[in-house]
């Protein structure tokens, strides 16, 4: 089956840029360290602002940082923010979907309140709102964005849930008098996967794309450690006479969130028996 | 732009509000534009907008500290006197004054001419008041201690004040260049929260038209200024909290001037097309402030170990780009109270660390951290939104710090929560912040050990004896050779001494827009002349529909 599925997968152009892009991307971010041996946070004032040459491949910025070693340390910090809140979103959406979905009733009804309440935050605003309480660093971030992003994925999976509920294994299943932890682990789990899949490759992009607005509103990753959303910011200082300052950060947000969309995409379609 | 001095001392929020009363100057040679028609006679009309960083949200001259509020309350008020292009002090609502008893009294006669914005004569009992509200215990001023030492104030008729004072003060005549309140509003409310502190009513050249908050503030030519009318029509302060924006609204000719930043100034010509440059030693200076109540900074090893360790060549090379010096103590140069022999601290990592194993903090875990009794050195650092300048004096004081092993975080925050929960509270451990100064060298507010306290200006708690007598010393002087002795003894101490990590003076790099005509730099910077200022009827820019 899986194989089927590989065929399906390498046949879908957009979806193998995207992954092959975002292997480009991993590989660089764990290899940052190897591949970059300046220091990203290392200052030589008397190189501020140079343009991209081969001493520094994407230009210094305003206190003479290599920027290449800092796109590099930063996509490290990009990466891991979406990673890390992708995940504690996706335990919490799939854990409030499933228990919500199985089992019905009152507690269907709670739960989805709370999903409902939590939507009608516009999200940006409450993480602002959230980080002006913390003290802003990278843990406070990746917790804060998984914090708030799940809801969406909770109503997903309930949604899925709800329709596996009623399909005859689990009525088999129940029949058997399987406990319910073990019907829920066992089998709708497993028949989950696909749409959390889809829904977290999209989850990651989008997570990436707050981490770089709130460190450009300087409420994200702190100075001096580098993250593309601040690179950013302290180009936008200097886009009169330092324009790599800011393209540089700008096309690698794009092209990373671009490629998981993509990829997202293409899990969908390629998973998706429907299609 | 400060047009007169609304304060002694004021907080120096960012670039772009430096006070512009500054002693030397030079302008740049800049060709001059075709649009300079100096033969043309002064006309009135068009508008002058400027850009502040913060929201100017004091606008009562005994209640502002920031400088966005003085910007805007320097067109608004006046005071008794003020400095003129040369620095000499001149009345500005008193005609003159006599000083009598060896300074122990001032008589001031006031200008019988003037009128309040809503058409109340301005008289000695404004006079009166103002001196009431400022030591009042209930006003929230930080500029009361500059009346401490006067014992009465007294009208003697409607146009003359008599001030007697309990010992001699020596900036007592500048400390009345302070604002003007009128009574007749304020009377019988409560001063604090009055609603005139958002629309305040002066004797200035210009009267208060309207303020949104976080957007800007709009004044009109005041048409019965004592002095005439100003040529300019009205005054935009607009608030944007981005140097970088500002000069982006700048080259857009959106906005009239700005302080420039040092790579803003050296950047192409072309971007300075519509505005003129001007370059000057500002009378202000920046520095690293240490909260002298953490126990970490109670030892001047480790204060001096800090500054050993910070390489401020770094700094005046790489943030200023040569356009300051770096400061030795309380005092830029351009002023008479400054000691030229008080020496650097020289830049000296291994020494550092030397004084730091003394005041017993070592690496015992080996995290590459200093530590002492299992607590890291480690501190947080703050400093304001905007000021591209701080940010990086912050990161290049991190990244030295952490040389000789000490964890700095750095915190950038919003200008009015910076100043309002973090500094007035002295909730910090460190900041990066500096001082707009007046013309006379007294800083008692800022160092004396009975300004400390909430929303005063020793919020880094400093307490020493010695300099606590000698700024009042130097209040009680007045030869000017024994004044500058006190003075110079202050700033040895203080650099010995060390509360703060005196960063550099900077210099004011401000432009103002082509088409405005008697723009002229002096001592006192340019602003001096302001109410002369105007634009020639074919280049102006805006017109009331009226």
């Amino acid at each position: 089956m899986w194989r089927f599925y590989g065929r399906r997968f390498l046949a879908n152009r957009l979806a193998l840029a995207g992954a092959s892009v975002l292997l480009f991307l991993g590989l660089a971010a764990v290899g940052a360290p190897v591949l970059s041996r300046t220091d990203p946070n290392q200052q030589r004032l008397t190189e501020r602002l140079m343009p991209p040459s081969v001493h520094h491949l994407l230009g210094t910025d305003d206190l003479g940082r290599d920027v290449a070693a800092r796109m590099l340390h930063g996509g490290r910090v990009s990466l891991r923010v979406g990673l890390v809140a992708v995940g504690i979103s996706v335990i919490i959406g799939t854990w409030v979907g499933v228990t919500a979905g199985f089992f019905g009733g009152w507690v269907d009804g709670l739960l989805m309140r709370v999903v409902d309440i939590m939507l009608c935050f516009p999200t940006l605003f409450l993480i602002l709102m959230v980080i002006a309480f913390l003290d802003p660093s990278l843990w406070t971030v990746m917790t804060v964005i998984g914090m708030t992003s799940w809801p969406g994925l909770a109503r997903l999976v309930r949604g899925e849930t709800l329709s596996l509920r009623e399909r005859d294994f689990v009525w088999a299943a129940r029949g058997l008098g399987l406990s319910a932890p073990r019907i829920v682990l066992v089998h709708l789990l497993p028949n989950l996967v696909v749409p959390i899949l889809v829904s977290a490759t999209l989850g990651v992009g989008s997570a990436i794309l707050t981490e770089s607005a709130l460190s450009f509103l300087g409420l994200g990753v702190q100075p001096p450690m580098a993250s593309w959303g601040n690179i950013l910011t302290s180009g936008k200082d200097y886009l009169h006479v330092a324009w790599w300052l800011s393209v540089f950060p700008g096309v690698a947000i794009l092209v990373t969130v671009l490629a998981l969309n993509l990829l997202g995409e293409g899990l969908r379609d390629v998973l998706d028996p429907r299609s | 732009m400060d047009i007169s001095f609304p304060n002694r001392i004021s907080w120096l929020s960012g670039v772009a509000v430096i006070g512009l009363l500054t002693a030397g100057c030079g302008q740049d040679p800049i060709p001059e534009p075709a649009l300079s028609a100096a033969s043309e006679s002064p006309v009135t009309g068009d508008t002058y907008v400027e850009a502040s960083l913060g929201d100017p949200s004091r606008l009562n001259p005994l209640l502002a500290s920031d400088s966005a509020s003085g910007s805007v309350n320097s067109y608004v008020f006046n005071g008794l006197v003020k400095y003129d292009r040369d620095l000499k002090l001149v009345g500005d609502l008193a005609e003159s004054w006599d000083v009598r008893r060896n300074g122990l009294e001032i008589v001031f006669h006031l200008r019988s001419n003037v009128k309040w914005h809503d058409g109340a004569p301005f008289t000695a009992d404004d006079v009166v008041f103002t001196y009431e509200r400022l030591v009042d215990p209930k006003v929230m001023t930080p500029y009361g201690s500059d009346f401490a030492l006067v014992k009465s104030v007294t009208a003697l008729d409607d146009h003359t004040v008599r001030v007697e004072y309990k010992e001699p003060f020596a900036p007592a005549l500048e400390s009345w260049g302070i604002g003007m309140v009128p009574r007749h509003v304020f009377v019988g409310k409560d001063f604090n929260t009055h609603p005139a502190n958002r629309a305040p009513i002066g004797t200035g050249p210009y009267r208060f038209v309207q303020l949104k908050t976080d957007e800007k503030t709009v004044l009109a030519a005041n048409p019965d200024y004592f002095e005439g009318r100003p040529y300019i029509d009205r005054v935009i302060v607009r608030v944007i909290p981005d140097s970088s924006v500002q000069f982006l609204e700048m080259r857009n000719q959106s906005i009239d001037t700005m302080g420039l930043r040092p790579d803003q100034y050296r950047a192409y010509d072309a971007f300075f097309m519509n505005h003129r440059k001007f370059r000057y030693p500002s009378f202000s200076y920046t520095f690293f402030g240490f909260n002298l109540t953490r126990p970490m900074f109670h030892d001047v090893r480790v204060r001096r170990a800090l500054a050993m360790a910070l390489d401020k060549r770094e700094i005046i090379d790489g943030v200023l780009m040569g356009y300051g010096r770096s400061a030795t103590g309380p005092f830029p140069p351009s002023s008479w109270a400054f000691d030229p022999t008080v020496p650097e601290v020289p830049f000296d990592p291994g020494r550092a660390k030397a004084l730091l194993a003394e005041a017993g903090w070592g690496d015992t875990d080996g995290d590459g951290v200093l530590d002492k009794n299992g607590s890291p050195f480690a501190f947080t650092v703050i400093t304001n939104q905007g000021n591209k300048m701080r940010e990086q004096t912050a990161l290049i004081l991190q990244a030295h710090l952490a040389r000789v092993g000490v964890r700095v975080d750095i915190r950038v925050l919003e200008w009015s929560s910076f100043i309002h929960d973090f500094v007035d509270k002295g909730n910090f451990d460190a900041l990066i912040l500096g001082w707009n100064l007046g013309r006379d060298p007294d800083q008692y507010l800022i160092w004396h050990s009975s300004q400390r306290g909430e929303g005063r200006y020793n919020f880094v708690g400093y307490d020493n004896p010695e300099t606590d007598r000698l700024w009042e010393q130097g209040r009680r002087t007045f030869d000017l050779d024994q004044r500058r002795a006190v003075y110079q003894k202050i700033h040895r101490l203080l650099a010995e001494d060390m509360p703060y990590i005196f960063l550099y003076y900077p210099e004011s790099l401000p432009v103002v827009h082509r088409r405005f005509q008697n723009v002229e730099t002096a001592p006192a910077g340019i602003g001096w002349n302001f109410r002369e200022w105007f634009v020639p009827w074919s280049l102006q820019r805006y017109r009331l529909a009226s």
